[in-house]
């Protein structure tokens, strides 16, 4: 081993791709992700009873999109087919509409509304209660850094700090180029692995400040590669 | 094993194929002894099977600790109405992260765990609540599921019995109130995640108004065991009435955070300081939250007990869900106390005054506090609300925000003491 890569072995032991410490085993990040195994997911859901979990992509982002038509008006139906009413289906047509859109305006939710015969007031309540649907459009990559106390005893507030130094806006903001937008959130569940920072559907665990530059410099460089 | 350190001393019962990405196919589970459980029970009468769990002494694992199998037997035998199984995968305790390891390694324990739950308790239908921020897990859960439905261990006819099961993974979309019984049956339902009045309890009327039952995930994953080797075998770990084995979530000022499974009753300093591997060197445990943010803070000095349900309630504590959270003594109690009750105060739903405001309220006196501007009566003012709050409600968020409030004022008085005299100070120097 160089004596670079050593060094690098030394600031993040065992750390492979920010999935987390692992430990006394010997893993990949695909492996501890779990890809192989899930594999790319159909655009139309899959099996009806797993139609409403899909990943977050912030794909489209277009206000024109129609919402519920072609492989997105499948999913919405097998969606609809496992419950003994139509009003469950808000929290996974909301997801849905969020994944296309990239954020919840009030015509989009008035458009799920009508879809699933609910009064739009009803669905405008819904939608503020929950804190993952944004009811703002947010920079392509939404970087939530937990604070609560796992992570906050293991330096998550300066974890915090410097992604908004180095995004070089205020938290709630989109950045300048449009591609960041970072908030606190609270326990993301990983609090072993602190400090947890969850970048759309991606769970990034053992975050340090020195950490934050590379993970921006991956996210630019992917941002490149994806239609814009 | 746990995950990402192994020590000797656990038993590994759930978290055996932890850190194992080949336990997560349905082929290398069942070629672990999965599914077995599932083509047994198929042949047991419902009653059996839940007399299996009322043997084995399992307790929630939620942290509520009720006694699963009497859970179980509250539904009714026949009404005519659907009845529903949920799992609670929405997990967002402070501290909580043992769910999520259990669904990314055994993702077929919880679904095997669901299919013998639904049939137990004569449901046809069995709703996995994910919370929404678990993508990854919720992939792999999902694919799971269908690998499941594709080898006809769940939908019409599982396994050949006659018998219809199937399941639902449902997303959540951010909301720790949607871990609360009640508000996870509302949010299922599409709405607000706001907790009912009960009664009427969940037996009675639940999901959609009809009888049902929820489980946690880690509960559920225990019962393929108890079906396989029958409930007392169960009862060969823990204490009389603390039975079996539980995975802590070990996070904060340790030198090992992560997963351990051990079994009830361990003693807990002998678990923290060579299981953890205790404080960095050089460093003492000042405090320790045995079970998630939402119960009393307990000393560094009052760990040697035992780790379950009775001997935490007579140490003034409670065991919850297991999440240790270590303070060392470089640890601000009332900054940490203030985040947690931030946290309370951004999570509560709203619909009880006295949790609604009293949150609200506690948070900006502990802010200022923590910024130098508090003063003595405001400790009194925190337990008044603490005590207006608790036990009010109609849910408990509001008891477990009072929690770190009453036990860190009773027990590190003197923390918050002293920054209201250098906040005292300061302002004196100010004003002279």
């Amino acid at each position: 081993m160089s004596n670079d890569e050593s060094k690098v072995r030394e600031i993040r032991p065992r750390n492979p791709g920010f999935a987390g410490i692992v430990g006394e085993f010997d893993l990949t990040e695909a492996q501890i992700r779990g890809t192989d195994y899930v594999g790319q997911r159909p655009r139309h859901g899959g099996h009806a009873s797993v139609a409403g979990t899909m990943p977050y992509h912030v794909a489209t982002r277009d206000a024109s999109v129609p919402l519920f038509e072609g492989e997105y008006g499948e999913r919405l139906e097998k969606v609809l087919s496992r419950y003994e009413d139509k009003q469950a289906a808000l929290l996974p047509a909301l997801h849905l509409a969020h994944e296309i859109r990239g954020y919840l305006s009030p015509d989009t939710m008035d458009q799920v509304a009508e879809r699933l015969g609910i009064p739009p007031a009803y669905v405008r309540g819904v939608a503020t209660f929950y804190t993952m649907y944004n009811l703002q459009p947010m920079g392509r990559y939404l970087i939530q850094v937990c604070t609560n106390i796992s992570c906050n005893l293991c330096g998550g507030e300066d974890v915090l700090h410097a992604f908004v130094e180095q995004i070089g806006a205020e938290v709630g903001e989109v950045s300048a180029n449009g591609l960041f937008t970072v908030i606190e959130v609270e326990c993301l569940g990983a609090c072993g692995f602190p400090t947890v920072v969850q970048i759309n559907e991606r769970f990034f665990e053992n975050v340090k400040v020195d950490d934050v530059p590379a993970i921006l410099e991956r996210l630019t460089a992917e941002a490149a590669l994806l239609p814009a | 094993m746990a995950y990402p350190y192994r020590h000797p001393s656990e038993v590994r019962l759930l978290s055996e194929h932890f850190g194992n990405p080949e336990a997560r196919t349905l082929k290398g589970w069942e070629a672990r002894g999965g599914y077995t459980a599932l083509r047994k029970s198929l042949g047991m009468s419902r009653g059996d099977i839940v007399n299996e769990v009322k043997a084995s002494g399992l307790r929630g694992r939620g942290g509520a600790g009720f006694p699963t199998g009497v859970k179980w037997s509250f539904m009714p035998a026949y009404t005519g109405k659907p009845h529903y199984l949920l799992c609670n995968a929405d997990e967002s305790e402070p501290g909580t992260f043992k769910d999520r390891e259990l669904m990314r390694w055994t993702p077929h324990a919880l679904v095997e765990g669901c299919l013998i739950g639904a049939y137990a308790i004569n449901a046809g239908h069995a709703y996995i609540y994910i919370r929404g921020e678990f993508f990854e897990a919720a992939q792999i859960v999902a694919r799971a599921i269908e690998e499941a439905y594709a080898a006809g261990y769940a939908g019409k006819n599982v396994m050949g019995s006659g018998i219809d099961l199937d399941v639902t993974l449902h997303l959540g979309a951010g909301a720790y109130i949607c871990g609360e019984e009640t508000g996870l049956m509302n949010s299922l339902e599409g709405r607000r995640g706001e907790p009912r009045v009960k009664p009427p309890f969940p037996a009675v009327a639940g999901a959609f108004g009809k009888p049902s039952t929820i489980n946690n995930v880690e509960t559920l994953c225990v019962v393929p065991h108890l079906i396989n080797n029958g409930g007392a075998w169960y009862k060969q770990w823990g204490t009389e009435k603390s039975t079996g084995t539980k995975l802590f979530c070990v996070s904060g000022h340790v030198q090992r955070p992560g997963n351990y499974e051990v079994p009830m009753g361990f003693n807990f300093k002998e678990f923290i300081y060579d299981m953890c591997g205790g404080p960095a060197p050089g460093r003492t445990i000042k405090a320790v939250i045995p079970g998630g943010s939402s119960v009393p803070i307990m000393t560094g000095d009052e760990l040697d007990i035992g780790m379950d349900y009775e001997a935490m309630a007579a140490a003034g504590t409670m065991l919850g869900c297991g999440s240790v959270i270590v303070m060392d003594d470089t640890t601000d109690i009332v900054k940490q106390v203030r985040r947690m009750v931030d946290f309370y105060a951004h999570e509560s739903c709203g619909q009880c005054t006295p949790c609604r405001e009293g949150t609200a309220w506690a948070a900006k006196i502990l802010r200022r506090i923590e910024a130098g501007w508090g003063n003595e009566a405001d400790l009194q003012t925190l337990m008044d609300i603490s005590d207006n709050m608790a036990g009010k409600t109609i849910c408990v968020l509001s008891d477990a925000a009072a929690a770190p409030i009453t036990s860190s004022i009773q027990k590190f008085r003197e923390d918050y003491l002293a920054l209201i005299r250098r906040g005292e100070n300061l302002a004196a120097a100010r004003i002279a």
